[in-house]
Formats: C-alpha cells, structure tokens, sequence
C-alpha cells in the first residue's frame, strides 16, 4: 500500500473520529486531520504548511464577512422585507414567472462575481422571505436559494472554475457563455418550478398581504433600497468598464452595508456587526481548516495519488469521476476540484479526442460548482440554511433530486460536447 | 479576591499561543525575503536594476538585476527572462548558469534572472513547495529560492476575482492578476505585475533588443510541454532554430495563438520589435499529479505517480524511472539558446554565446551544477 494513501486514510479516519465520534466542531477535527496526516508522512507538525493553507481562503473569508454586514444592515434597516411584499403584490398572479424571475434575482450575484456565497447571502437573503411568504417550506425555500446560487456561480459572464480549468491549459475565457448559458438557465427553472410551484397555486393574496409589512416601504420609499442599488451597480461597474476602480467585493458589501445604515429604520451597527460576526467566525473557521487540510494533503503525497488512481481507471472512469469525484471534492473547495481534478481530466478528455474543448471545459466548471453544497463545508448550503432558520441537513436533502438532474446535465453535455461545438463560437 | 472565570483563563491561554506562533511564522515567512547569491562570471559586464529603464519600480520588490554580458563586438542583443514563474525553476537556473559561465563573443546578452523578484518571495498556498532547493556544484551544494507563480499578495492584493488584461480586454481568472506573463506589455498606472512588465517591455524598447527568450516549464500533463512558441514574426527563426538542435532532443515549434493575451510571445512581439519567444520544458514538480514535493523531485525529477500516469498515457512527454531531471531540462533551454544566436541573421549583425558554451551532452554528463560558480 502507497505511504500516500495511508496518509490520506489517517487524516481522513482522524477527522472523521474528531467530528462524529469526539463531537468537535468542522474546523477542529479538519486541523487534527492534517497534523496527522503530516505527523503519518514524516513531516512532523508543519507549521508552516498549516498557515500557509489558511491564506487560500483569505479572500473567501473576507467575503463572507464583509457579505454578512451587508446582510444584517438591510435586514435591520427593513429594505428586505419591503421588497418581500413589494415583490409578491406585483407577481402573485404569474406564480411560475414570479417564481424564475426570482430564481434569475438570485443568481444575479453569483453570476457576476462567480461565488455561489455572495449570491446566497445578498440575493438569496432577498428573496429567501419572498419565498417563505408565498408558502414554500423552510427547507424548499433554503433549497431553492442554494441551488440557484450554484447555477448563478456556473452561469456566465464570471464562472472561475471554468477560468481555473481553462487557465490550467492556456485555454482563454472565450466561448464558455453559450455553454453555460445551456446548463445553468434550464436547470435553474426546473430546481425552483419542482421545489416551489405546488405551493403557489393556492397562494392567496388577502391572505398574505395581513403578513406582508408594508409601512416601512411607505415611510422611506425608493429610499429604503439605495443599499441594494449601490450593491448591484457597484459590482456590475467594476467588471463591466475595466478602467473603474477595482474595488474589491468585500469592499463593495462594506460599503453597500455602510450606505444601509442611513436610508431606513435606524439600528445600532456596531451590536449588528457583532452578532453578524459571530454567525461568520465558525464557516471562516472551517475553510481555514479545509485549507491545513489541502496543503498537508499534497504535502505528503496524496493529491497526487487520489488524481493518478482517478486517472488510471480510464476515459470511462474520468467521466464517472467527473460526475462524483469532483462535486465531492467541493466539501474541500469547489475552486480545490477545478484546479485538481478539472485539468488532469480535461486534459484526458481532449488527449482521446472527439469532443469540443470548452463544452467540456464548461461542463466540467458546472460539476465543480455542485461540490458548494456537499458537506461538511456546503458553503451555499451552510448560508441558506441560516438564512431560512435551518441546520444545513434538512436543506440539503432537498437538494438532492436537483443535484442529480444537474450532474446528469454535466453529464449529457460532456458526452455530446462536439455535436453542442457551436455554442462555443 | 474574585476568581477569573475559566473561559476567561481559556481564552488568554489560547491568545498567548496564538500571538507566539503568528511571531514565529512572521519571520518564517519573512525569511523567503532572502534571495540567494548570485555570482557574476567574466561575461558580466555591466549589472542594472529595472529601475534604470523604469525608474517607478525603484525601492519596491519588483525591481530586479538586469545581468548585461556585452562581447565588446558590435552585433545583435539577446535578452532572456528567467524567473518569470518561480515554481519553474530550469528558467531561474538556467538564466543564473547564462551569468555565471557565457562569454558572449558577439552582441550583447541581457539577462534578467528573477524577472518577477517578487514572487521569489512566497510559495503558492495549497500546493506546499518546498522554499529551497539544492544543487550540488563543483565544490559544495548550493542554495536556490523555489517561489510562486504569481507576485507575493505582500506587493499586489487583493485579487479581483477577474482579471481583465488592459490592452485587449480578455478576461481570466482573477489569480492570474498577479501572473507577470499575463500582464505584458504592462502599464505604468496598472497594477503592481503590470508596473513590472512595462520595465521590461522599456528595456527592449531603449536597448532595441533583437530577441526576447522567456524560460519556462510545464507539467508533463500539459499540452503545450517540450515546445518554443514563438510570435510570428519568430517563428522562422524557431524553425531554424528546430533545425539545428533536432539530433540532440526533440521540441515542437508553436506560433503564439492571436487570442491569449498578456503573454510575451504574443504582446513583445506585437508591441516592440523584438523577436518574442517562450521555451517551455517537462517539470514533474509541477502540475497535479506528482506526490510529495521536495528539493529532490524539483532537482531529480523523479516521481512514482508520474510514472504511472505515463503508463496510463496521460502524460504528453516521455517519462521514465529516470524521471526529468532539472540537468535535462536546462540543458534544453540552454541548447535552444545556443540555437536561437547562431542562427539568428538580422540587420542588426550576429550574436554569439561564446566557444565555451557546452553542448547538450557535456550539459548531461557533468551535470548543471558543474555550469554554476562554487559557493563561496
């Protein structure tokens, strides 16, 4: 037996052991899985290793954060729930179009800055109350929020596994849009029509209107949604014309978050940011913790070995793999899986021939995106959960009859990738 | 008096280790700031910083040496990049063993080394590089620096999460704003990597620098591997190039693709007047395949699941137990050097690397380190 794959054995069986059996949190047994897997291969505790991995997700974290404050800010200054109502009044007569166009708001975010958390948290915090007020479940509505955060993470103008894997081969980021487009668009409309529409045929709007808080919208106006609009015009500038100032999404969330304070119910920021804070510091936890767990595992060897044994069972395997490897190995990072595994198989892909690059390319980022919601990080499951009042495991289970039509749809489109070559010009 | 609570105790206890470690790993990190010595042999006429040609980057970590080896006979000049990309290192060594053995006998011979010093400075996070490795010279084992692809986030951060190249408006992924060969031709109110390549984008231009060579490697996996790229306006001269080295190994000629931008093959070419190339070789350190990564596989180039991945055929160079050995792999950039000056017939005049320039097979017998200075 490979030293490597006794490596991965330790780190995995100690992290498993801490989590289920020791109860520790994620981020802890994740660190413990990696001193050993270092200690099995010979490296002692290296320290170096382990904060070096953490700075992975240092970008991530200060998202994450900074998307939080955003969050807590509209929701305490009450520009969430007037648009919940505002939304429901214009739309409840078209349930199914109330439903995709909602579906489209919350891939908004996702689809312009390639991350499936800064949908969930802005958009999907949007709308999240929209859903719950029409009826849908908890668990449907968290469902919903995460899945199409997912598709807004693989849909074009921005899909960075795809810029990862297509990095990975000196392949530019062109003609990825017709693909995706292809993918993500009607798996979108079948997750939120198969999850919400039997709760929207009997929606009543007497009914709901007695929920629906309209005050807040009649006191501050258009007002009230200045955050959202600095939000959106913020980010949708900044990749838009390249010469704007760079400004970074953390600080447009900071900003967007500051501007909140000002245009409606008025809070205390500074009790706000902490109780945000504290909802944040366990997933950050836990990515720093993926990080240690990454970097041991290709110190001592056994990316390596996990990538080589995939390779070695054959182009059928790949495409097996493509389709449950790589999504599972979004539970250590979905970018993680295009840049380890999405390359080698693309490469395998293309060495056998017969199939149009960037159709595969751009499937292969789809299956990558998938891995946001398998656990024990399920980044987009973790916040969409939180968003509805939920522990993660209900949402989840939810998600997995979309998860399989969407990695069939990966699928498909991989084996048909040179008759789907025209979407790619 | 009042008992401290225990998650008070608890906490204080964590903290104190928490600021003895970030301490620690602050000098460990700091520590990557060292570079190693570099020793000009008798070809070193003249050493410059960048900061000559672009003043701006004076002071800052992207300024780095220029190694000017002048023949003192009128003729063409060469400039090769080294160290565009840290984590490939037969670029780095063979730009250092350029500076420490060539005597030009014809033209002049610029060679930058560590084209981007910064990214010397750090490793790349998830992918736990080695900070050094070791090659054995004549008399005694030198020290080299193994960095980052891309410039220390110390210099240039954050990332955007997409990288749109200024003059052509290609987007890419946003790590790749800190790769220095997706940011050339460069531009002095870019960013920090931009700053950088317009230095070196000048220094052509100033010194009219009849051919750039950028050294690079790949991972055995990779489609574009044991090639030279070339602009188009180079790539006649490759092909001669081809011509002359084809009895010693085998390298395919690529013409720079149109649409991939940032590069120096295409943006030297098609903003300055020199002739662009970029020499790839097979690095088994790199890429996602090989086991665990040390001194020895990036000096030896041996590695088990390589092997295995060639006996797959995943890989798209030959590799055997032998693996591909960084002696190899300079080697061949050093062959191609050679190569590319002796056939070079610009209006310019000639260049010549000198008589004493080894061959590929002297290169393979004595090994690299036989080609470096001895450390002091």
């Amino acid at each position: 037996m490979d030293i490597e794959l006794i490596c991965l054995l330790s780190m995995l069986g100690v992290f498993l052991l801490s989590n289920l059996l020791f109860k520790l949190p994620v981020s802890i047994s994740m660190i413990l899985g990696a001193v050993a897997g270092a200690l099995v291969g010979g490296e002692g505790i290296p320290l170096r290793h382990l904060a070096e991995g953490t700075f992975a997700y240092l970008d991530t974290s200060l998202i994450i954060s900074t998307a939080m404050l955003f969050m807590a800010a509209i929701e305490e200054s009450g520009a969430l729930e007037a648009l919940s109502s505002s939304i429901v009044r214009k739309f409840y007569k078209i349930p199914a179009l109330m439903l995709i166009l909602l579906v489209i708001v919350v891939m908004f975010p996702g689809m312009i800055t390639g991350s499936s958390t800064a949908a969930v948290l802005s958009a999907g915090a949007l709308v999240a109350p929209v859903l719950l007020l029409i009826g849908i479940p908890k668990e449907k509505t968290g469902a919903i929020i995460c899945m199409a955060s997912i598709m807004g993470m693989a849909a074009p103008p921005i899909n960075i596994p795809a810029m990862l894997i297509g990095g990975g081969v000196d392949m530019p980021y062109i003609g990825f849009d017709g693909p995706l487009f292809l993918m993500t668009i009607p798996a979108a409309i079948f997750i939120v029509l198969f999850l919400g529409l039997k709760y929207c045929k009997n929606m009543k709007i007497e009914e709901l209107e007695k929920s629906l808080d309209t005050e807040t919208g009649k006191k501050y106006g258009l007002k009230l949604y200045i955050p959202i609009l600095v939000l959106v015009a913020l980010l949708v500038l900044s990749k838009v014309i390249p010469s704007f100032p760079q400004l970074g999404t953390c600080l447009i969330f900071l900003i967007s978050a500051i501007v909140a304070c000002f245009t409606g119910k008025r809070f205390n920021p500074w009790k706000k940011a902490l109780d945000a804070m504290e909802t944040t510091i366990p997933v950050i936890a836990k990515l720093m913790g993926v990080g240690m767990f990454i970097q041991v595992l290709t110190l001592v060897g056994a990316r390596g070995w996990i990538v080589v044994s995939s390779l070695s069972l054959g182009l059928a395997f790949v495409y097996f793999a493509s389709c449950t490897v790589m999504p599972a190995f979004g539970a250590v990072s979905s970018y993680g899986a295009a840049s380890v595994m999405g390359v080698p198989f693309l490469l395998v892909m293309i060495q056998n021939g017969g199939c149009s690059d960037i159709v595969v390319a751009s499937a292969l980022s789809f299956l990558c995106c998938l891995g946001d919601i398998m656990p024990p990080t399920a980044l987009a499951g973790n916040y969409a959960a939180q968003i509805v009042g939920l522990k993660y495991k209900p949402v989840l289970k939810n998600c997995i009859i979309p998860f399989v039509v969407c990695v069939l749809i990966g699928l498909m489109v991989m084996l048909n990738s040179s008759a789907l070559g025209f979407l790619a010009r | 008096m009042k008992k401290i609570p225990k998650h008070i105790i608890s906490a204080l206890i964590i903290s104190l280790v928490v600021i003895v470690l970030v301490i620690y790993l602050g000098f460990v990190f700091s520590s990557q700031k060292e570079a190693e010595p570099i020793y000009p042999g008798p070809g070193v006429t003249d050493i410059k910083m960048l900061s000559y040609w672009y003043p701006e980057l004076k002071d800052t970590s992207g300024d780095t040496e220029v190694y000017i080896l002048d023949s003192g006979v009128e003729g063409a000049s060469m400039l090769v990049l080294g160290g565009t990309h840290p984590n490939e290192p037969s670029g780095f060594i063979s730009a250092v063993m350029l500076i420490e053995w060539c005597e030009p006998e014809e033209g002049v011979l610029y060679v930058i080394p560590r084209a981007n010093n910064s990214a010397f400075t750090c490793t790349d996070p998830l992918e736990a590089a080695p900070t050094r490795f070791y090659i054995e010279t004549g008399n005694g084992e030198r020290w080299f620096r193994f960095g980052s692809r891309a410039t220390n986030p110390i210099d240039q951060w954050p990332d955007s999460e997409i990288y749109v190249h200024a003059s052509s408006g290609q987007k890419l992924s946003g790590s790749e704003v800190r790769n220095l060969n997706r940011a050339y031709p460069g531009r002095t109110d870019g960013t920090f990597t931009e700053k950088v390549t317009y230095g070196i984008t000048k220094l052509i231009e100033d010194e009219k620098i009849s051919m750039t060579v950028d050294l690079h490697e790949a991972s055995p996996e990779y489609t574009t591997v044991n090639a030279i790229v070339a602009h188009e306006d180079a790539v006649g001269l490759a092909n001669m190039m081809l011509w002359m080295v084809e009895e010693d190994l085998t390298i395919s000629v690529e013409q720079s693709p149109k649409n991939l931008h940032g590069l120096t093959h295409r943006e030297l070419g098609d903003y300055t007047d020199t002739l662009a190339m970029l020499m790839e070789t097979a690095n088994p350190s790199q890429g996602r395949l090989h086991g665990k990564i040390d001194s020895d596989l990036v000096v030896s180039g041996k590695d088990k699941f390589y092997l295995r991945a060639s006996s797959y055929g995943a890989l798209t160079v030959p590799y055997s137990e032998d693996g591909i050995s960084l002696t190899e792999r300079c080697a061949r950039h050093i062959t191609c050097l050679i190569g590319l000056c002796d056939m070079y017939d610009g209006d310019d005049g000639y260049i010549s690397l000198g008589w004493d320039m080894p061959t590929y097979d002297e290169i393979m017998e004595n090994g690299i380190g036989y080609y470096l200075a001895d450390p002091e």
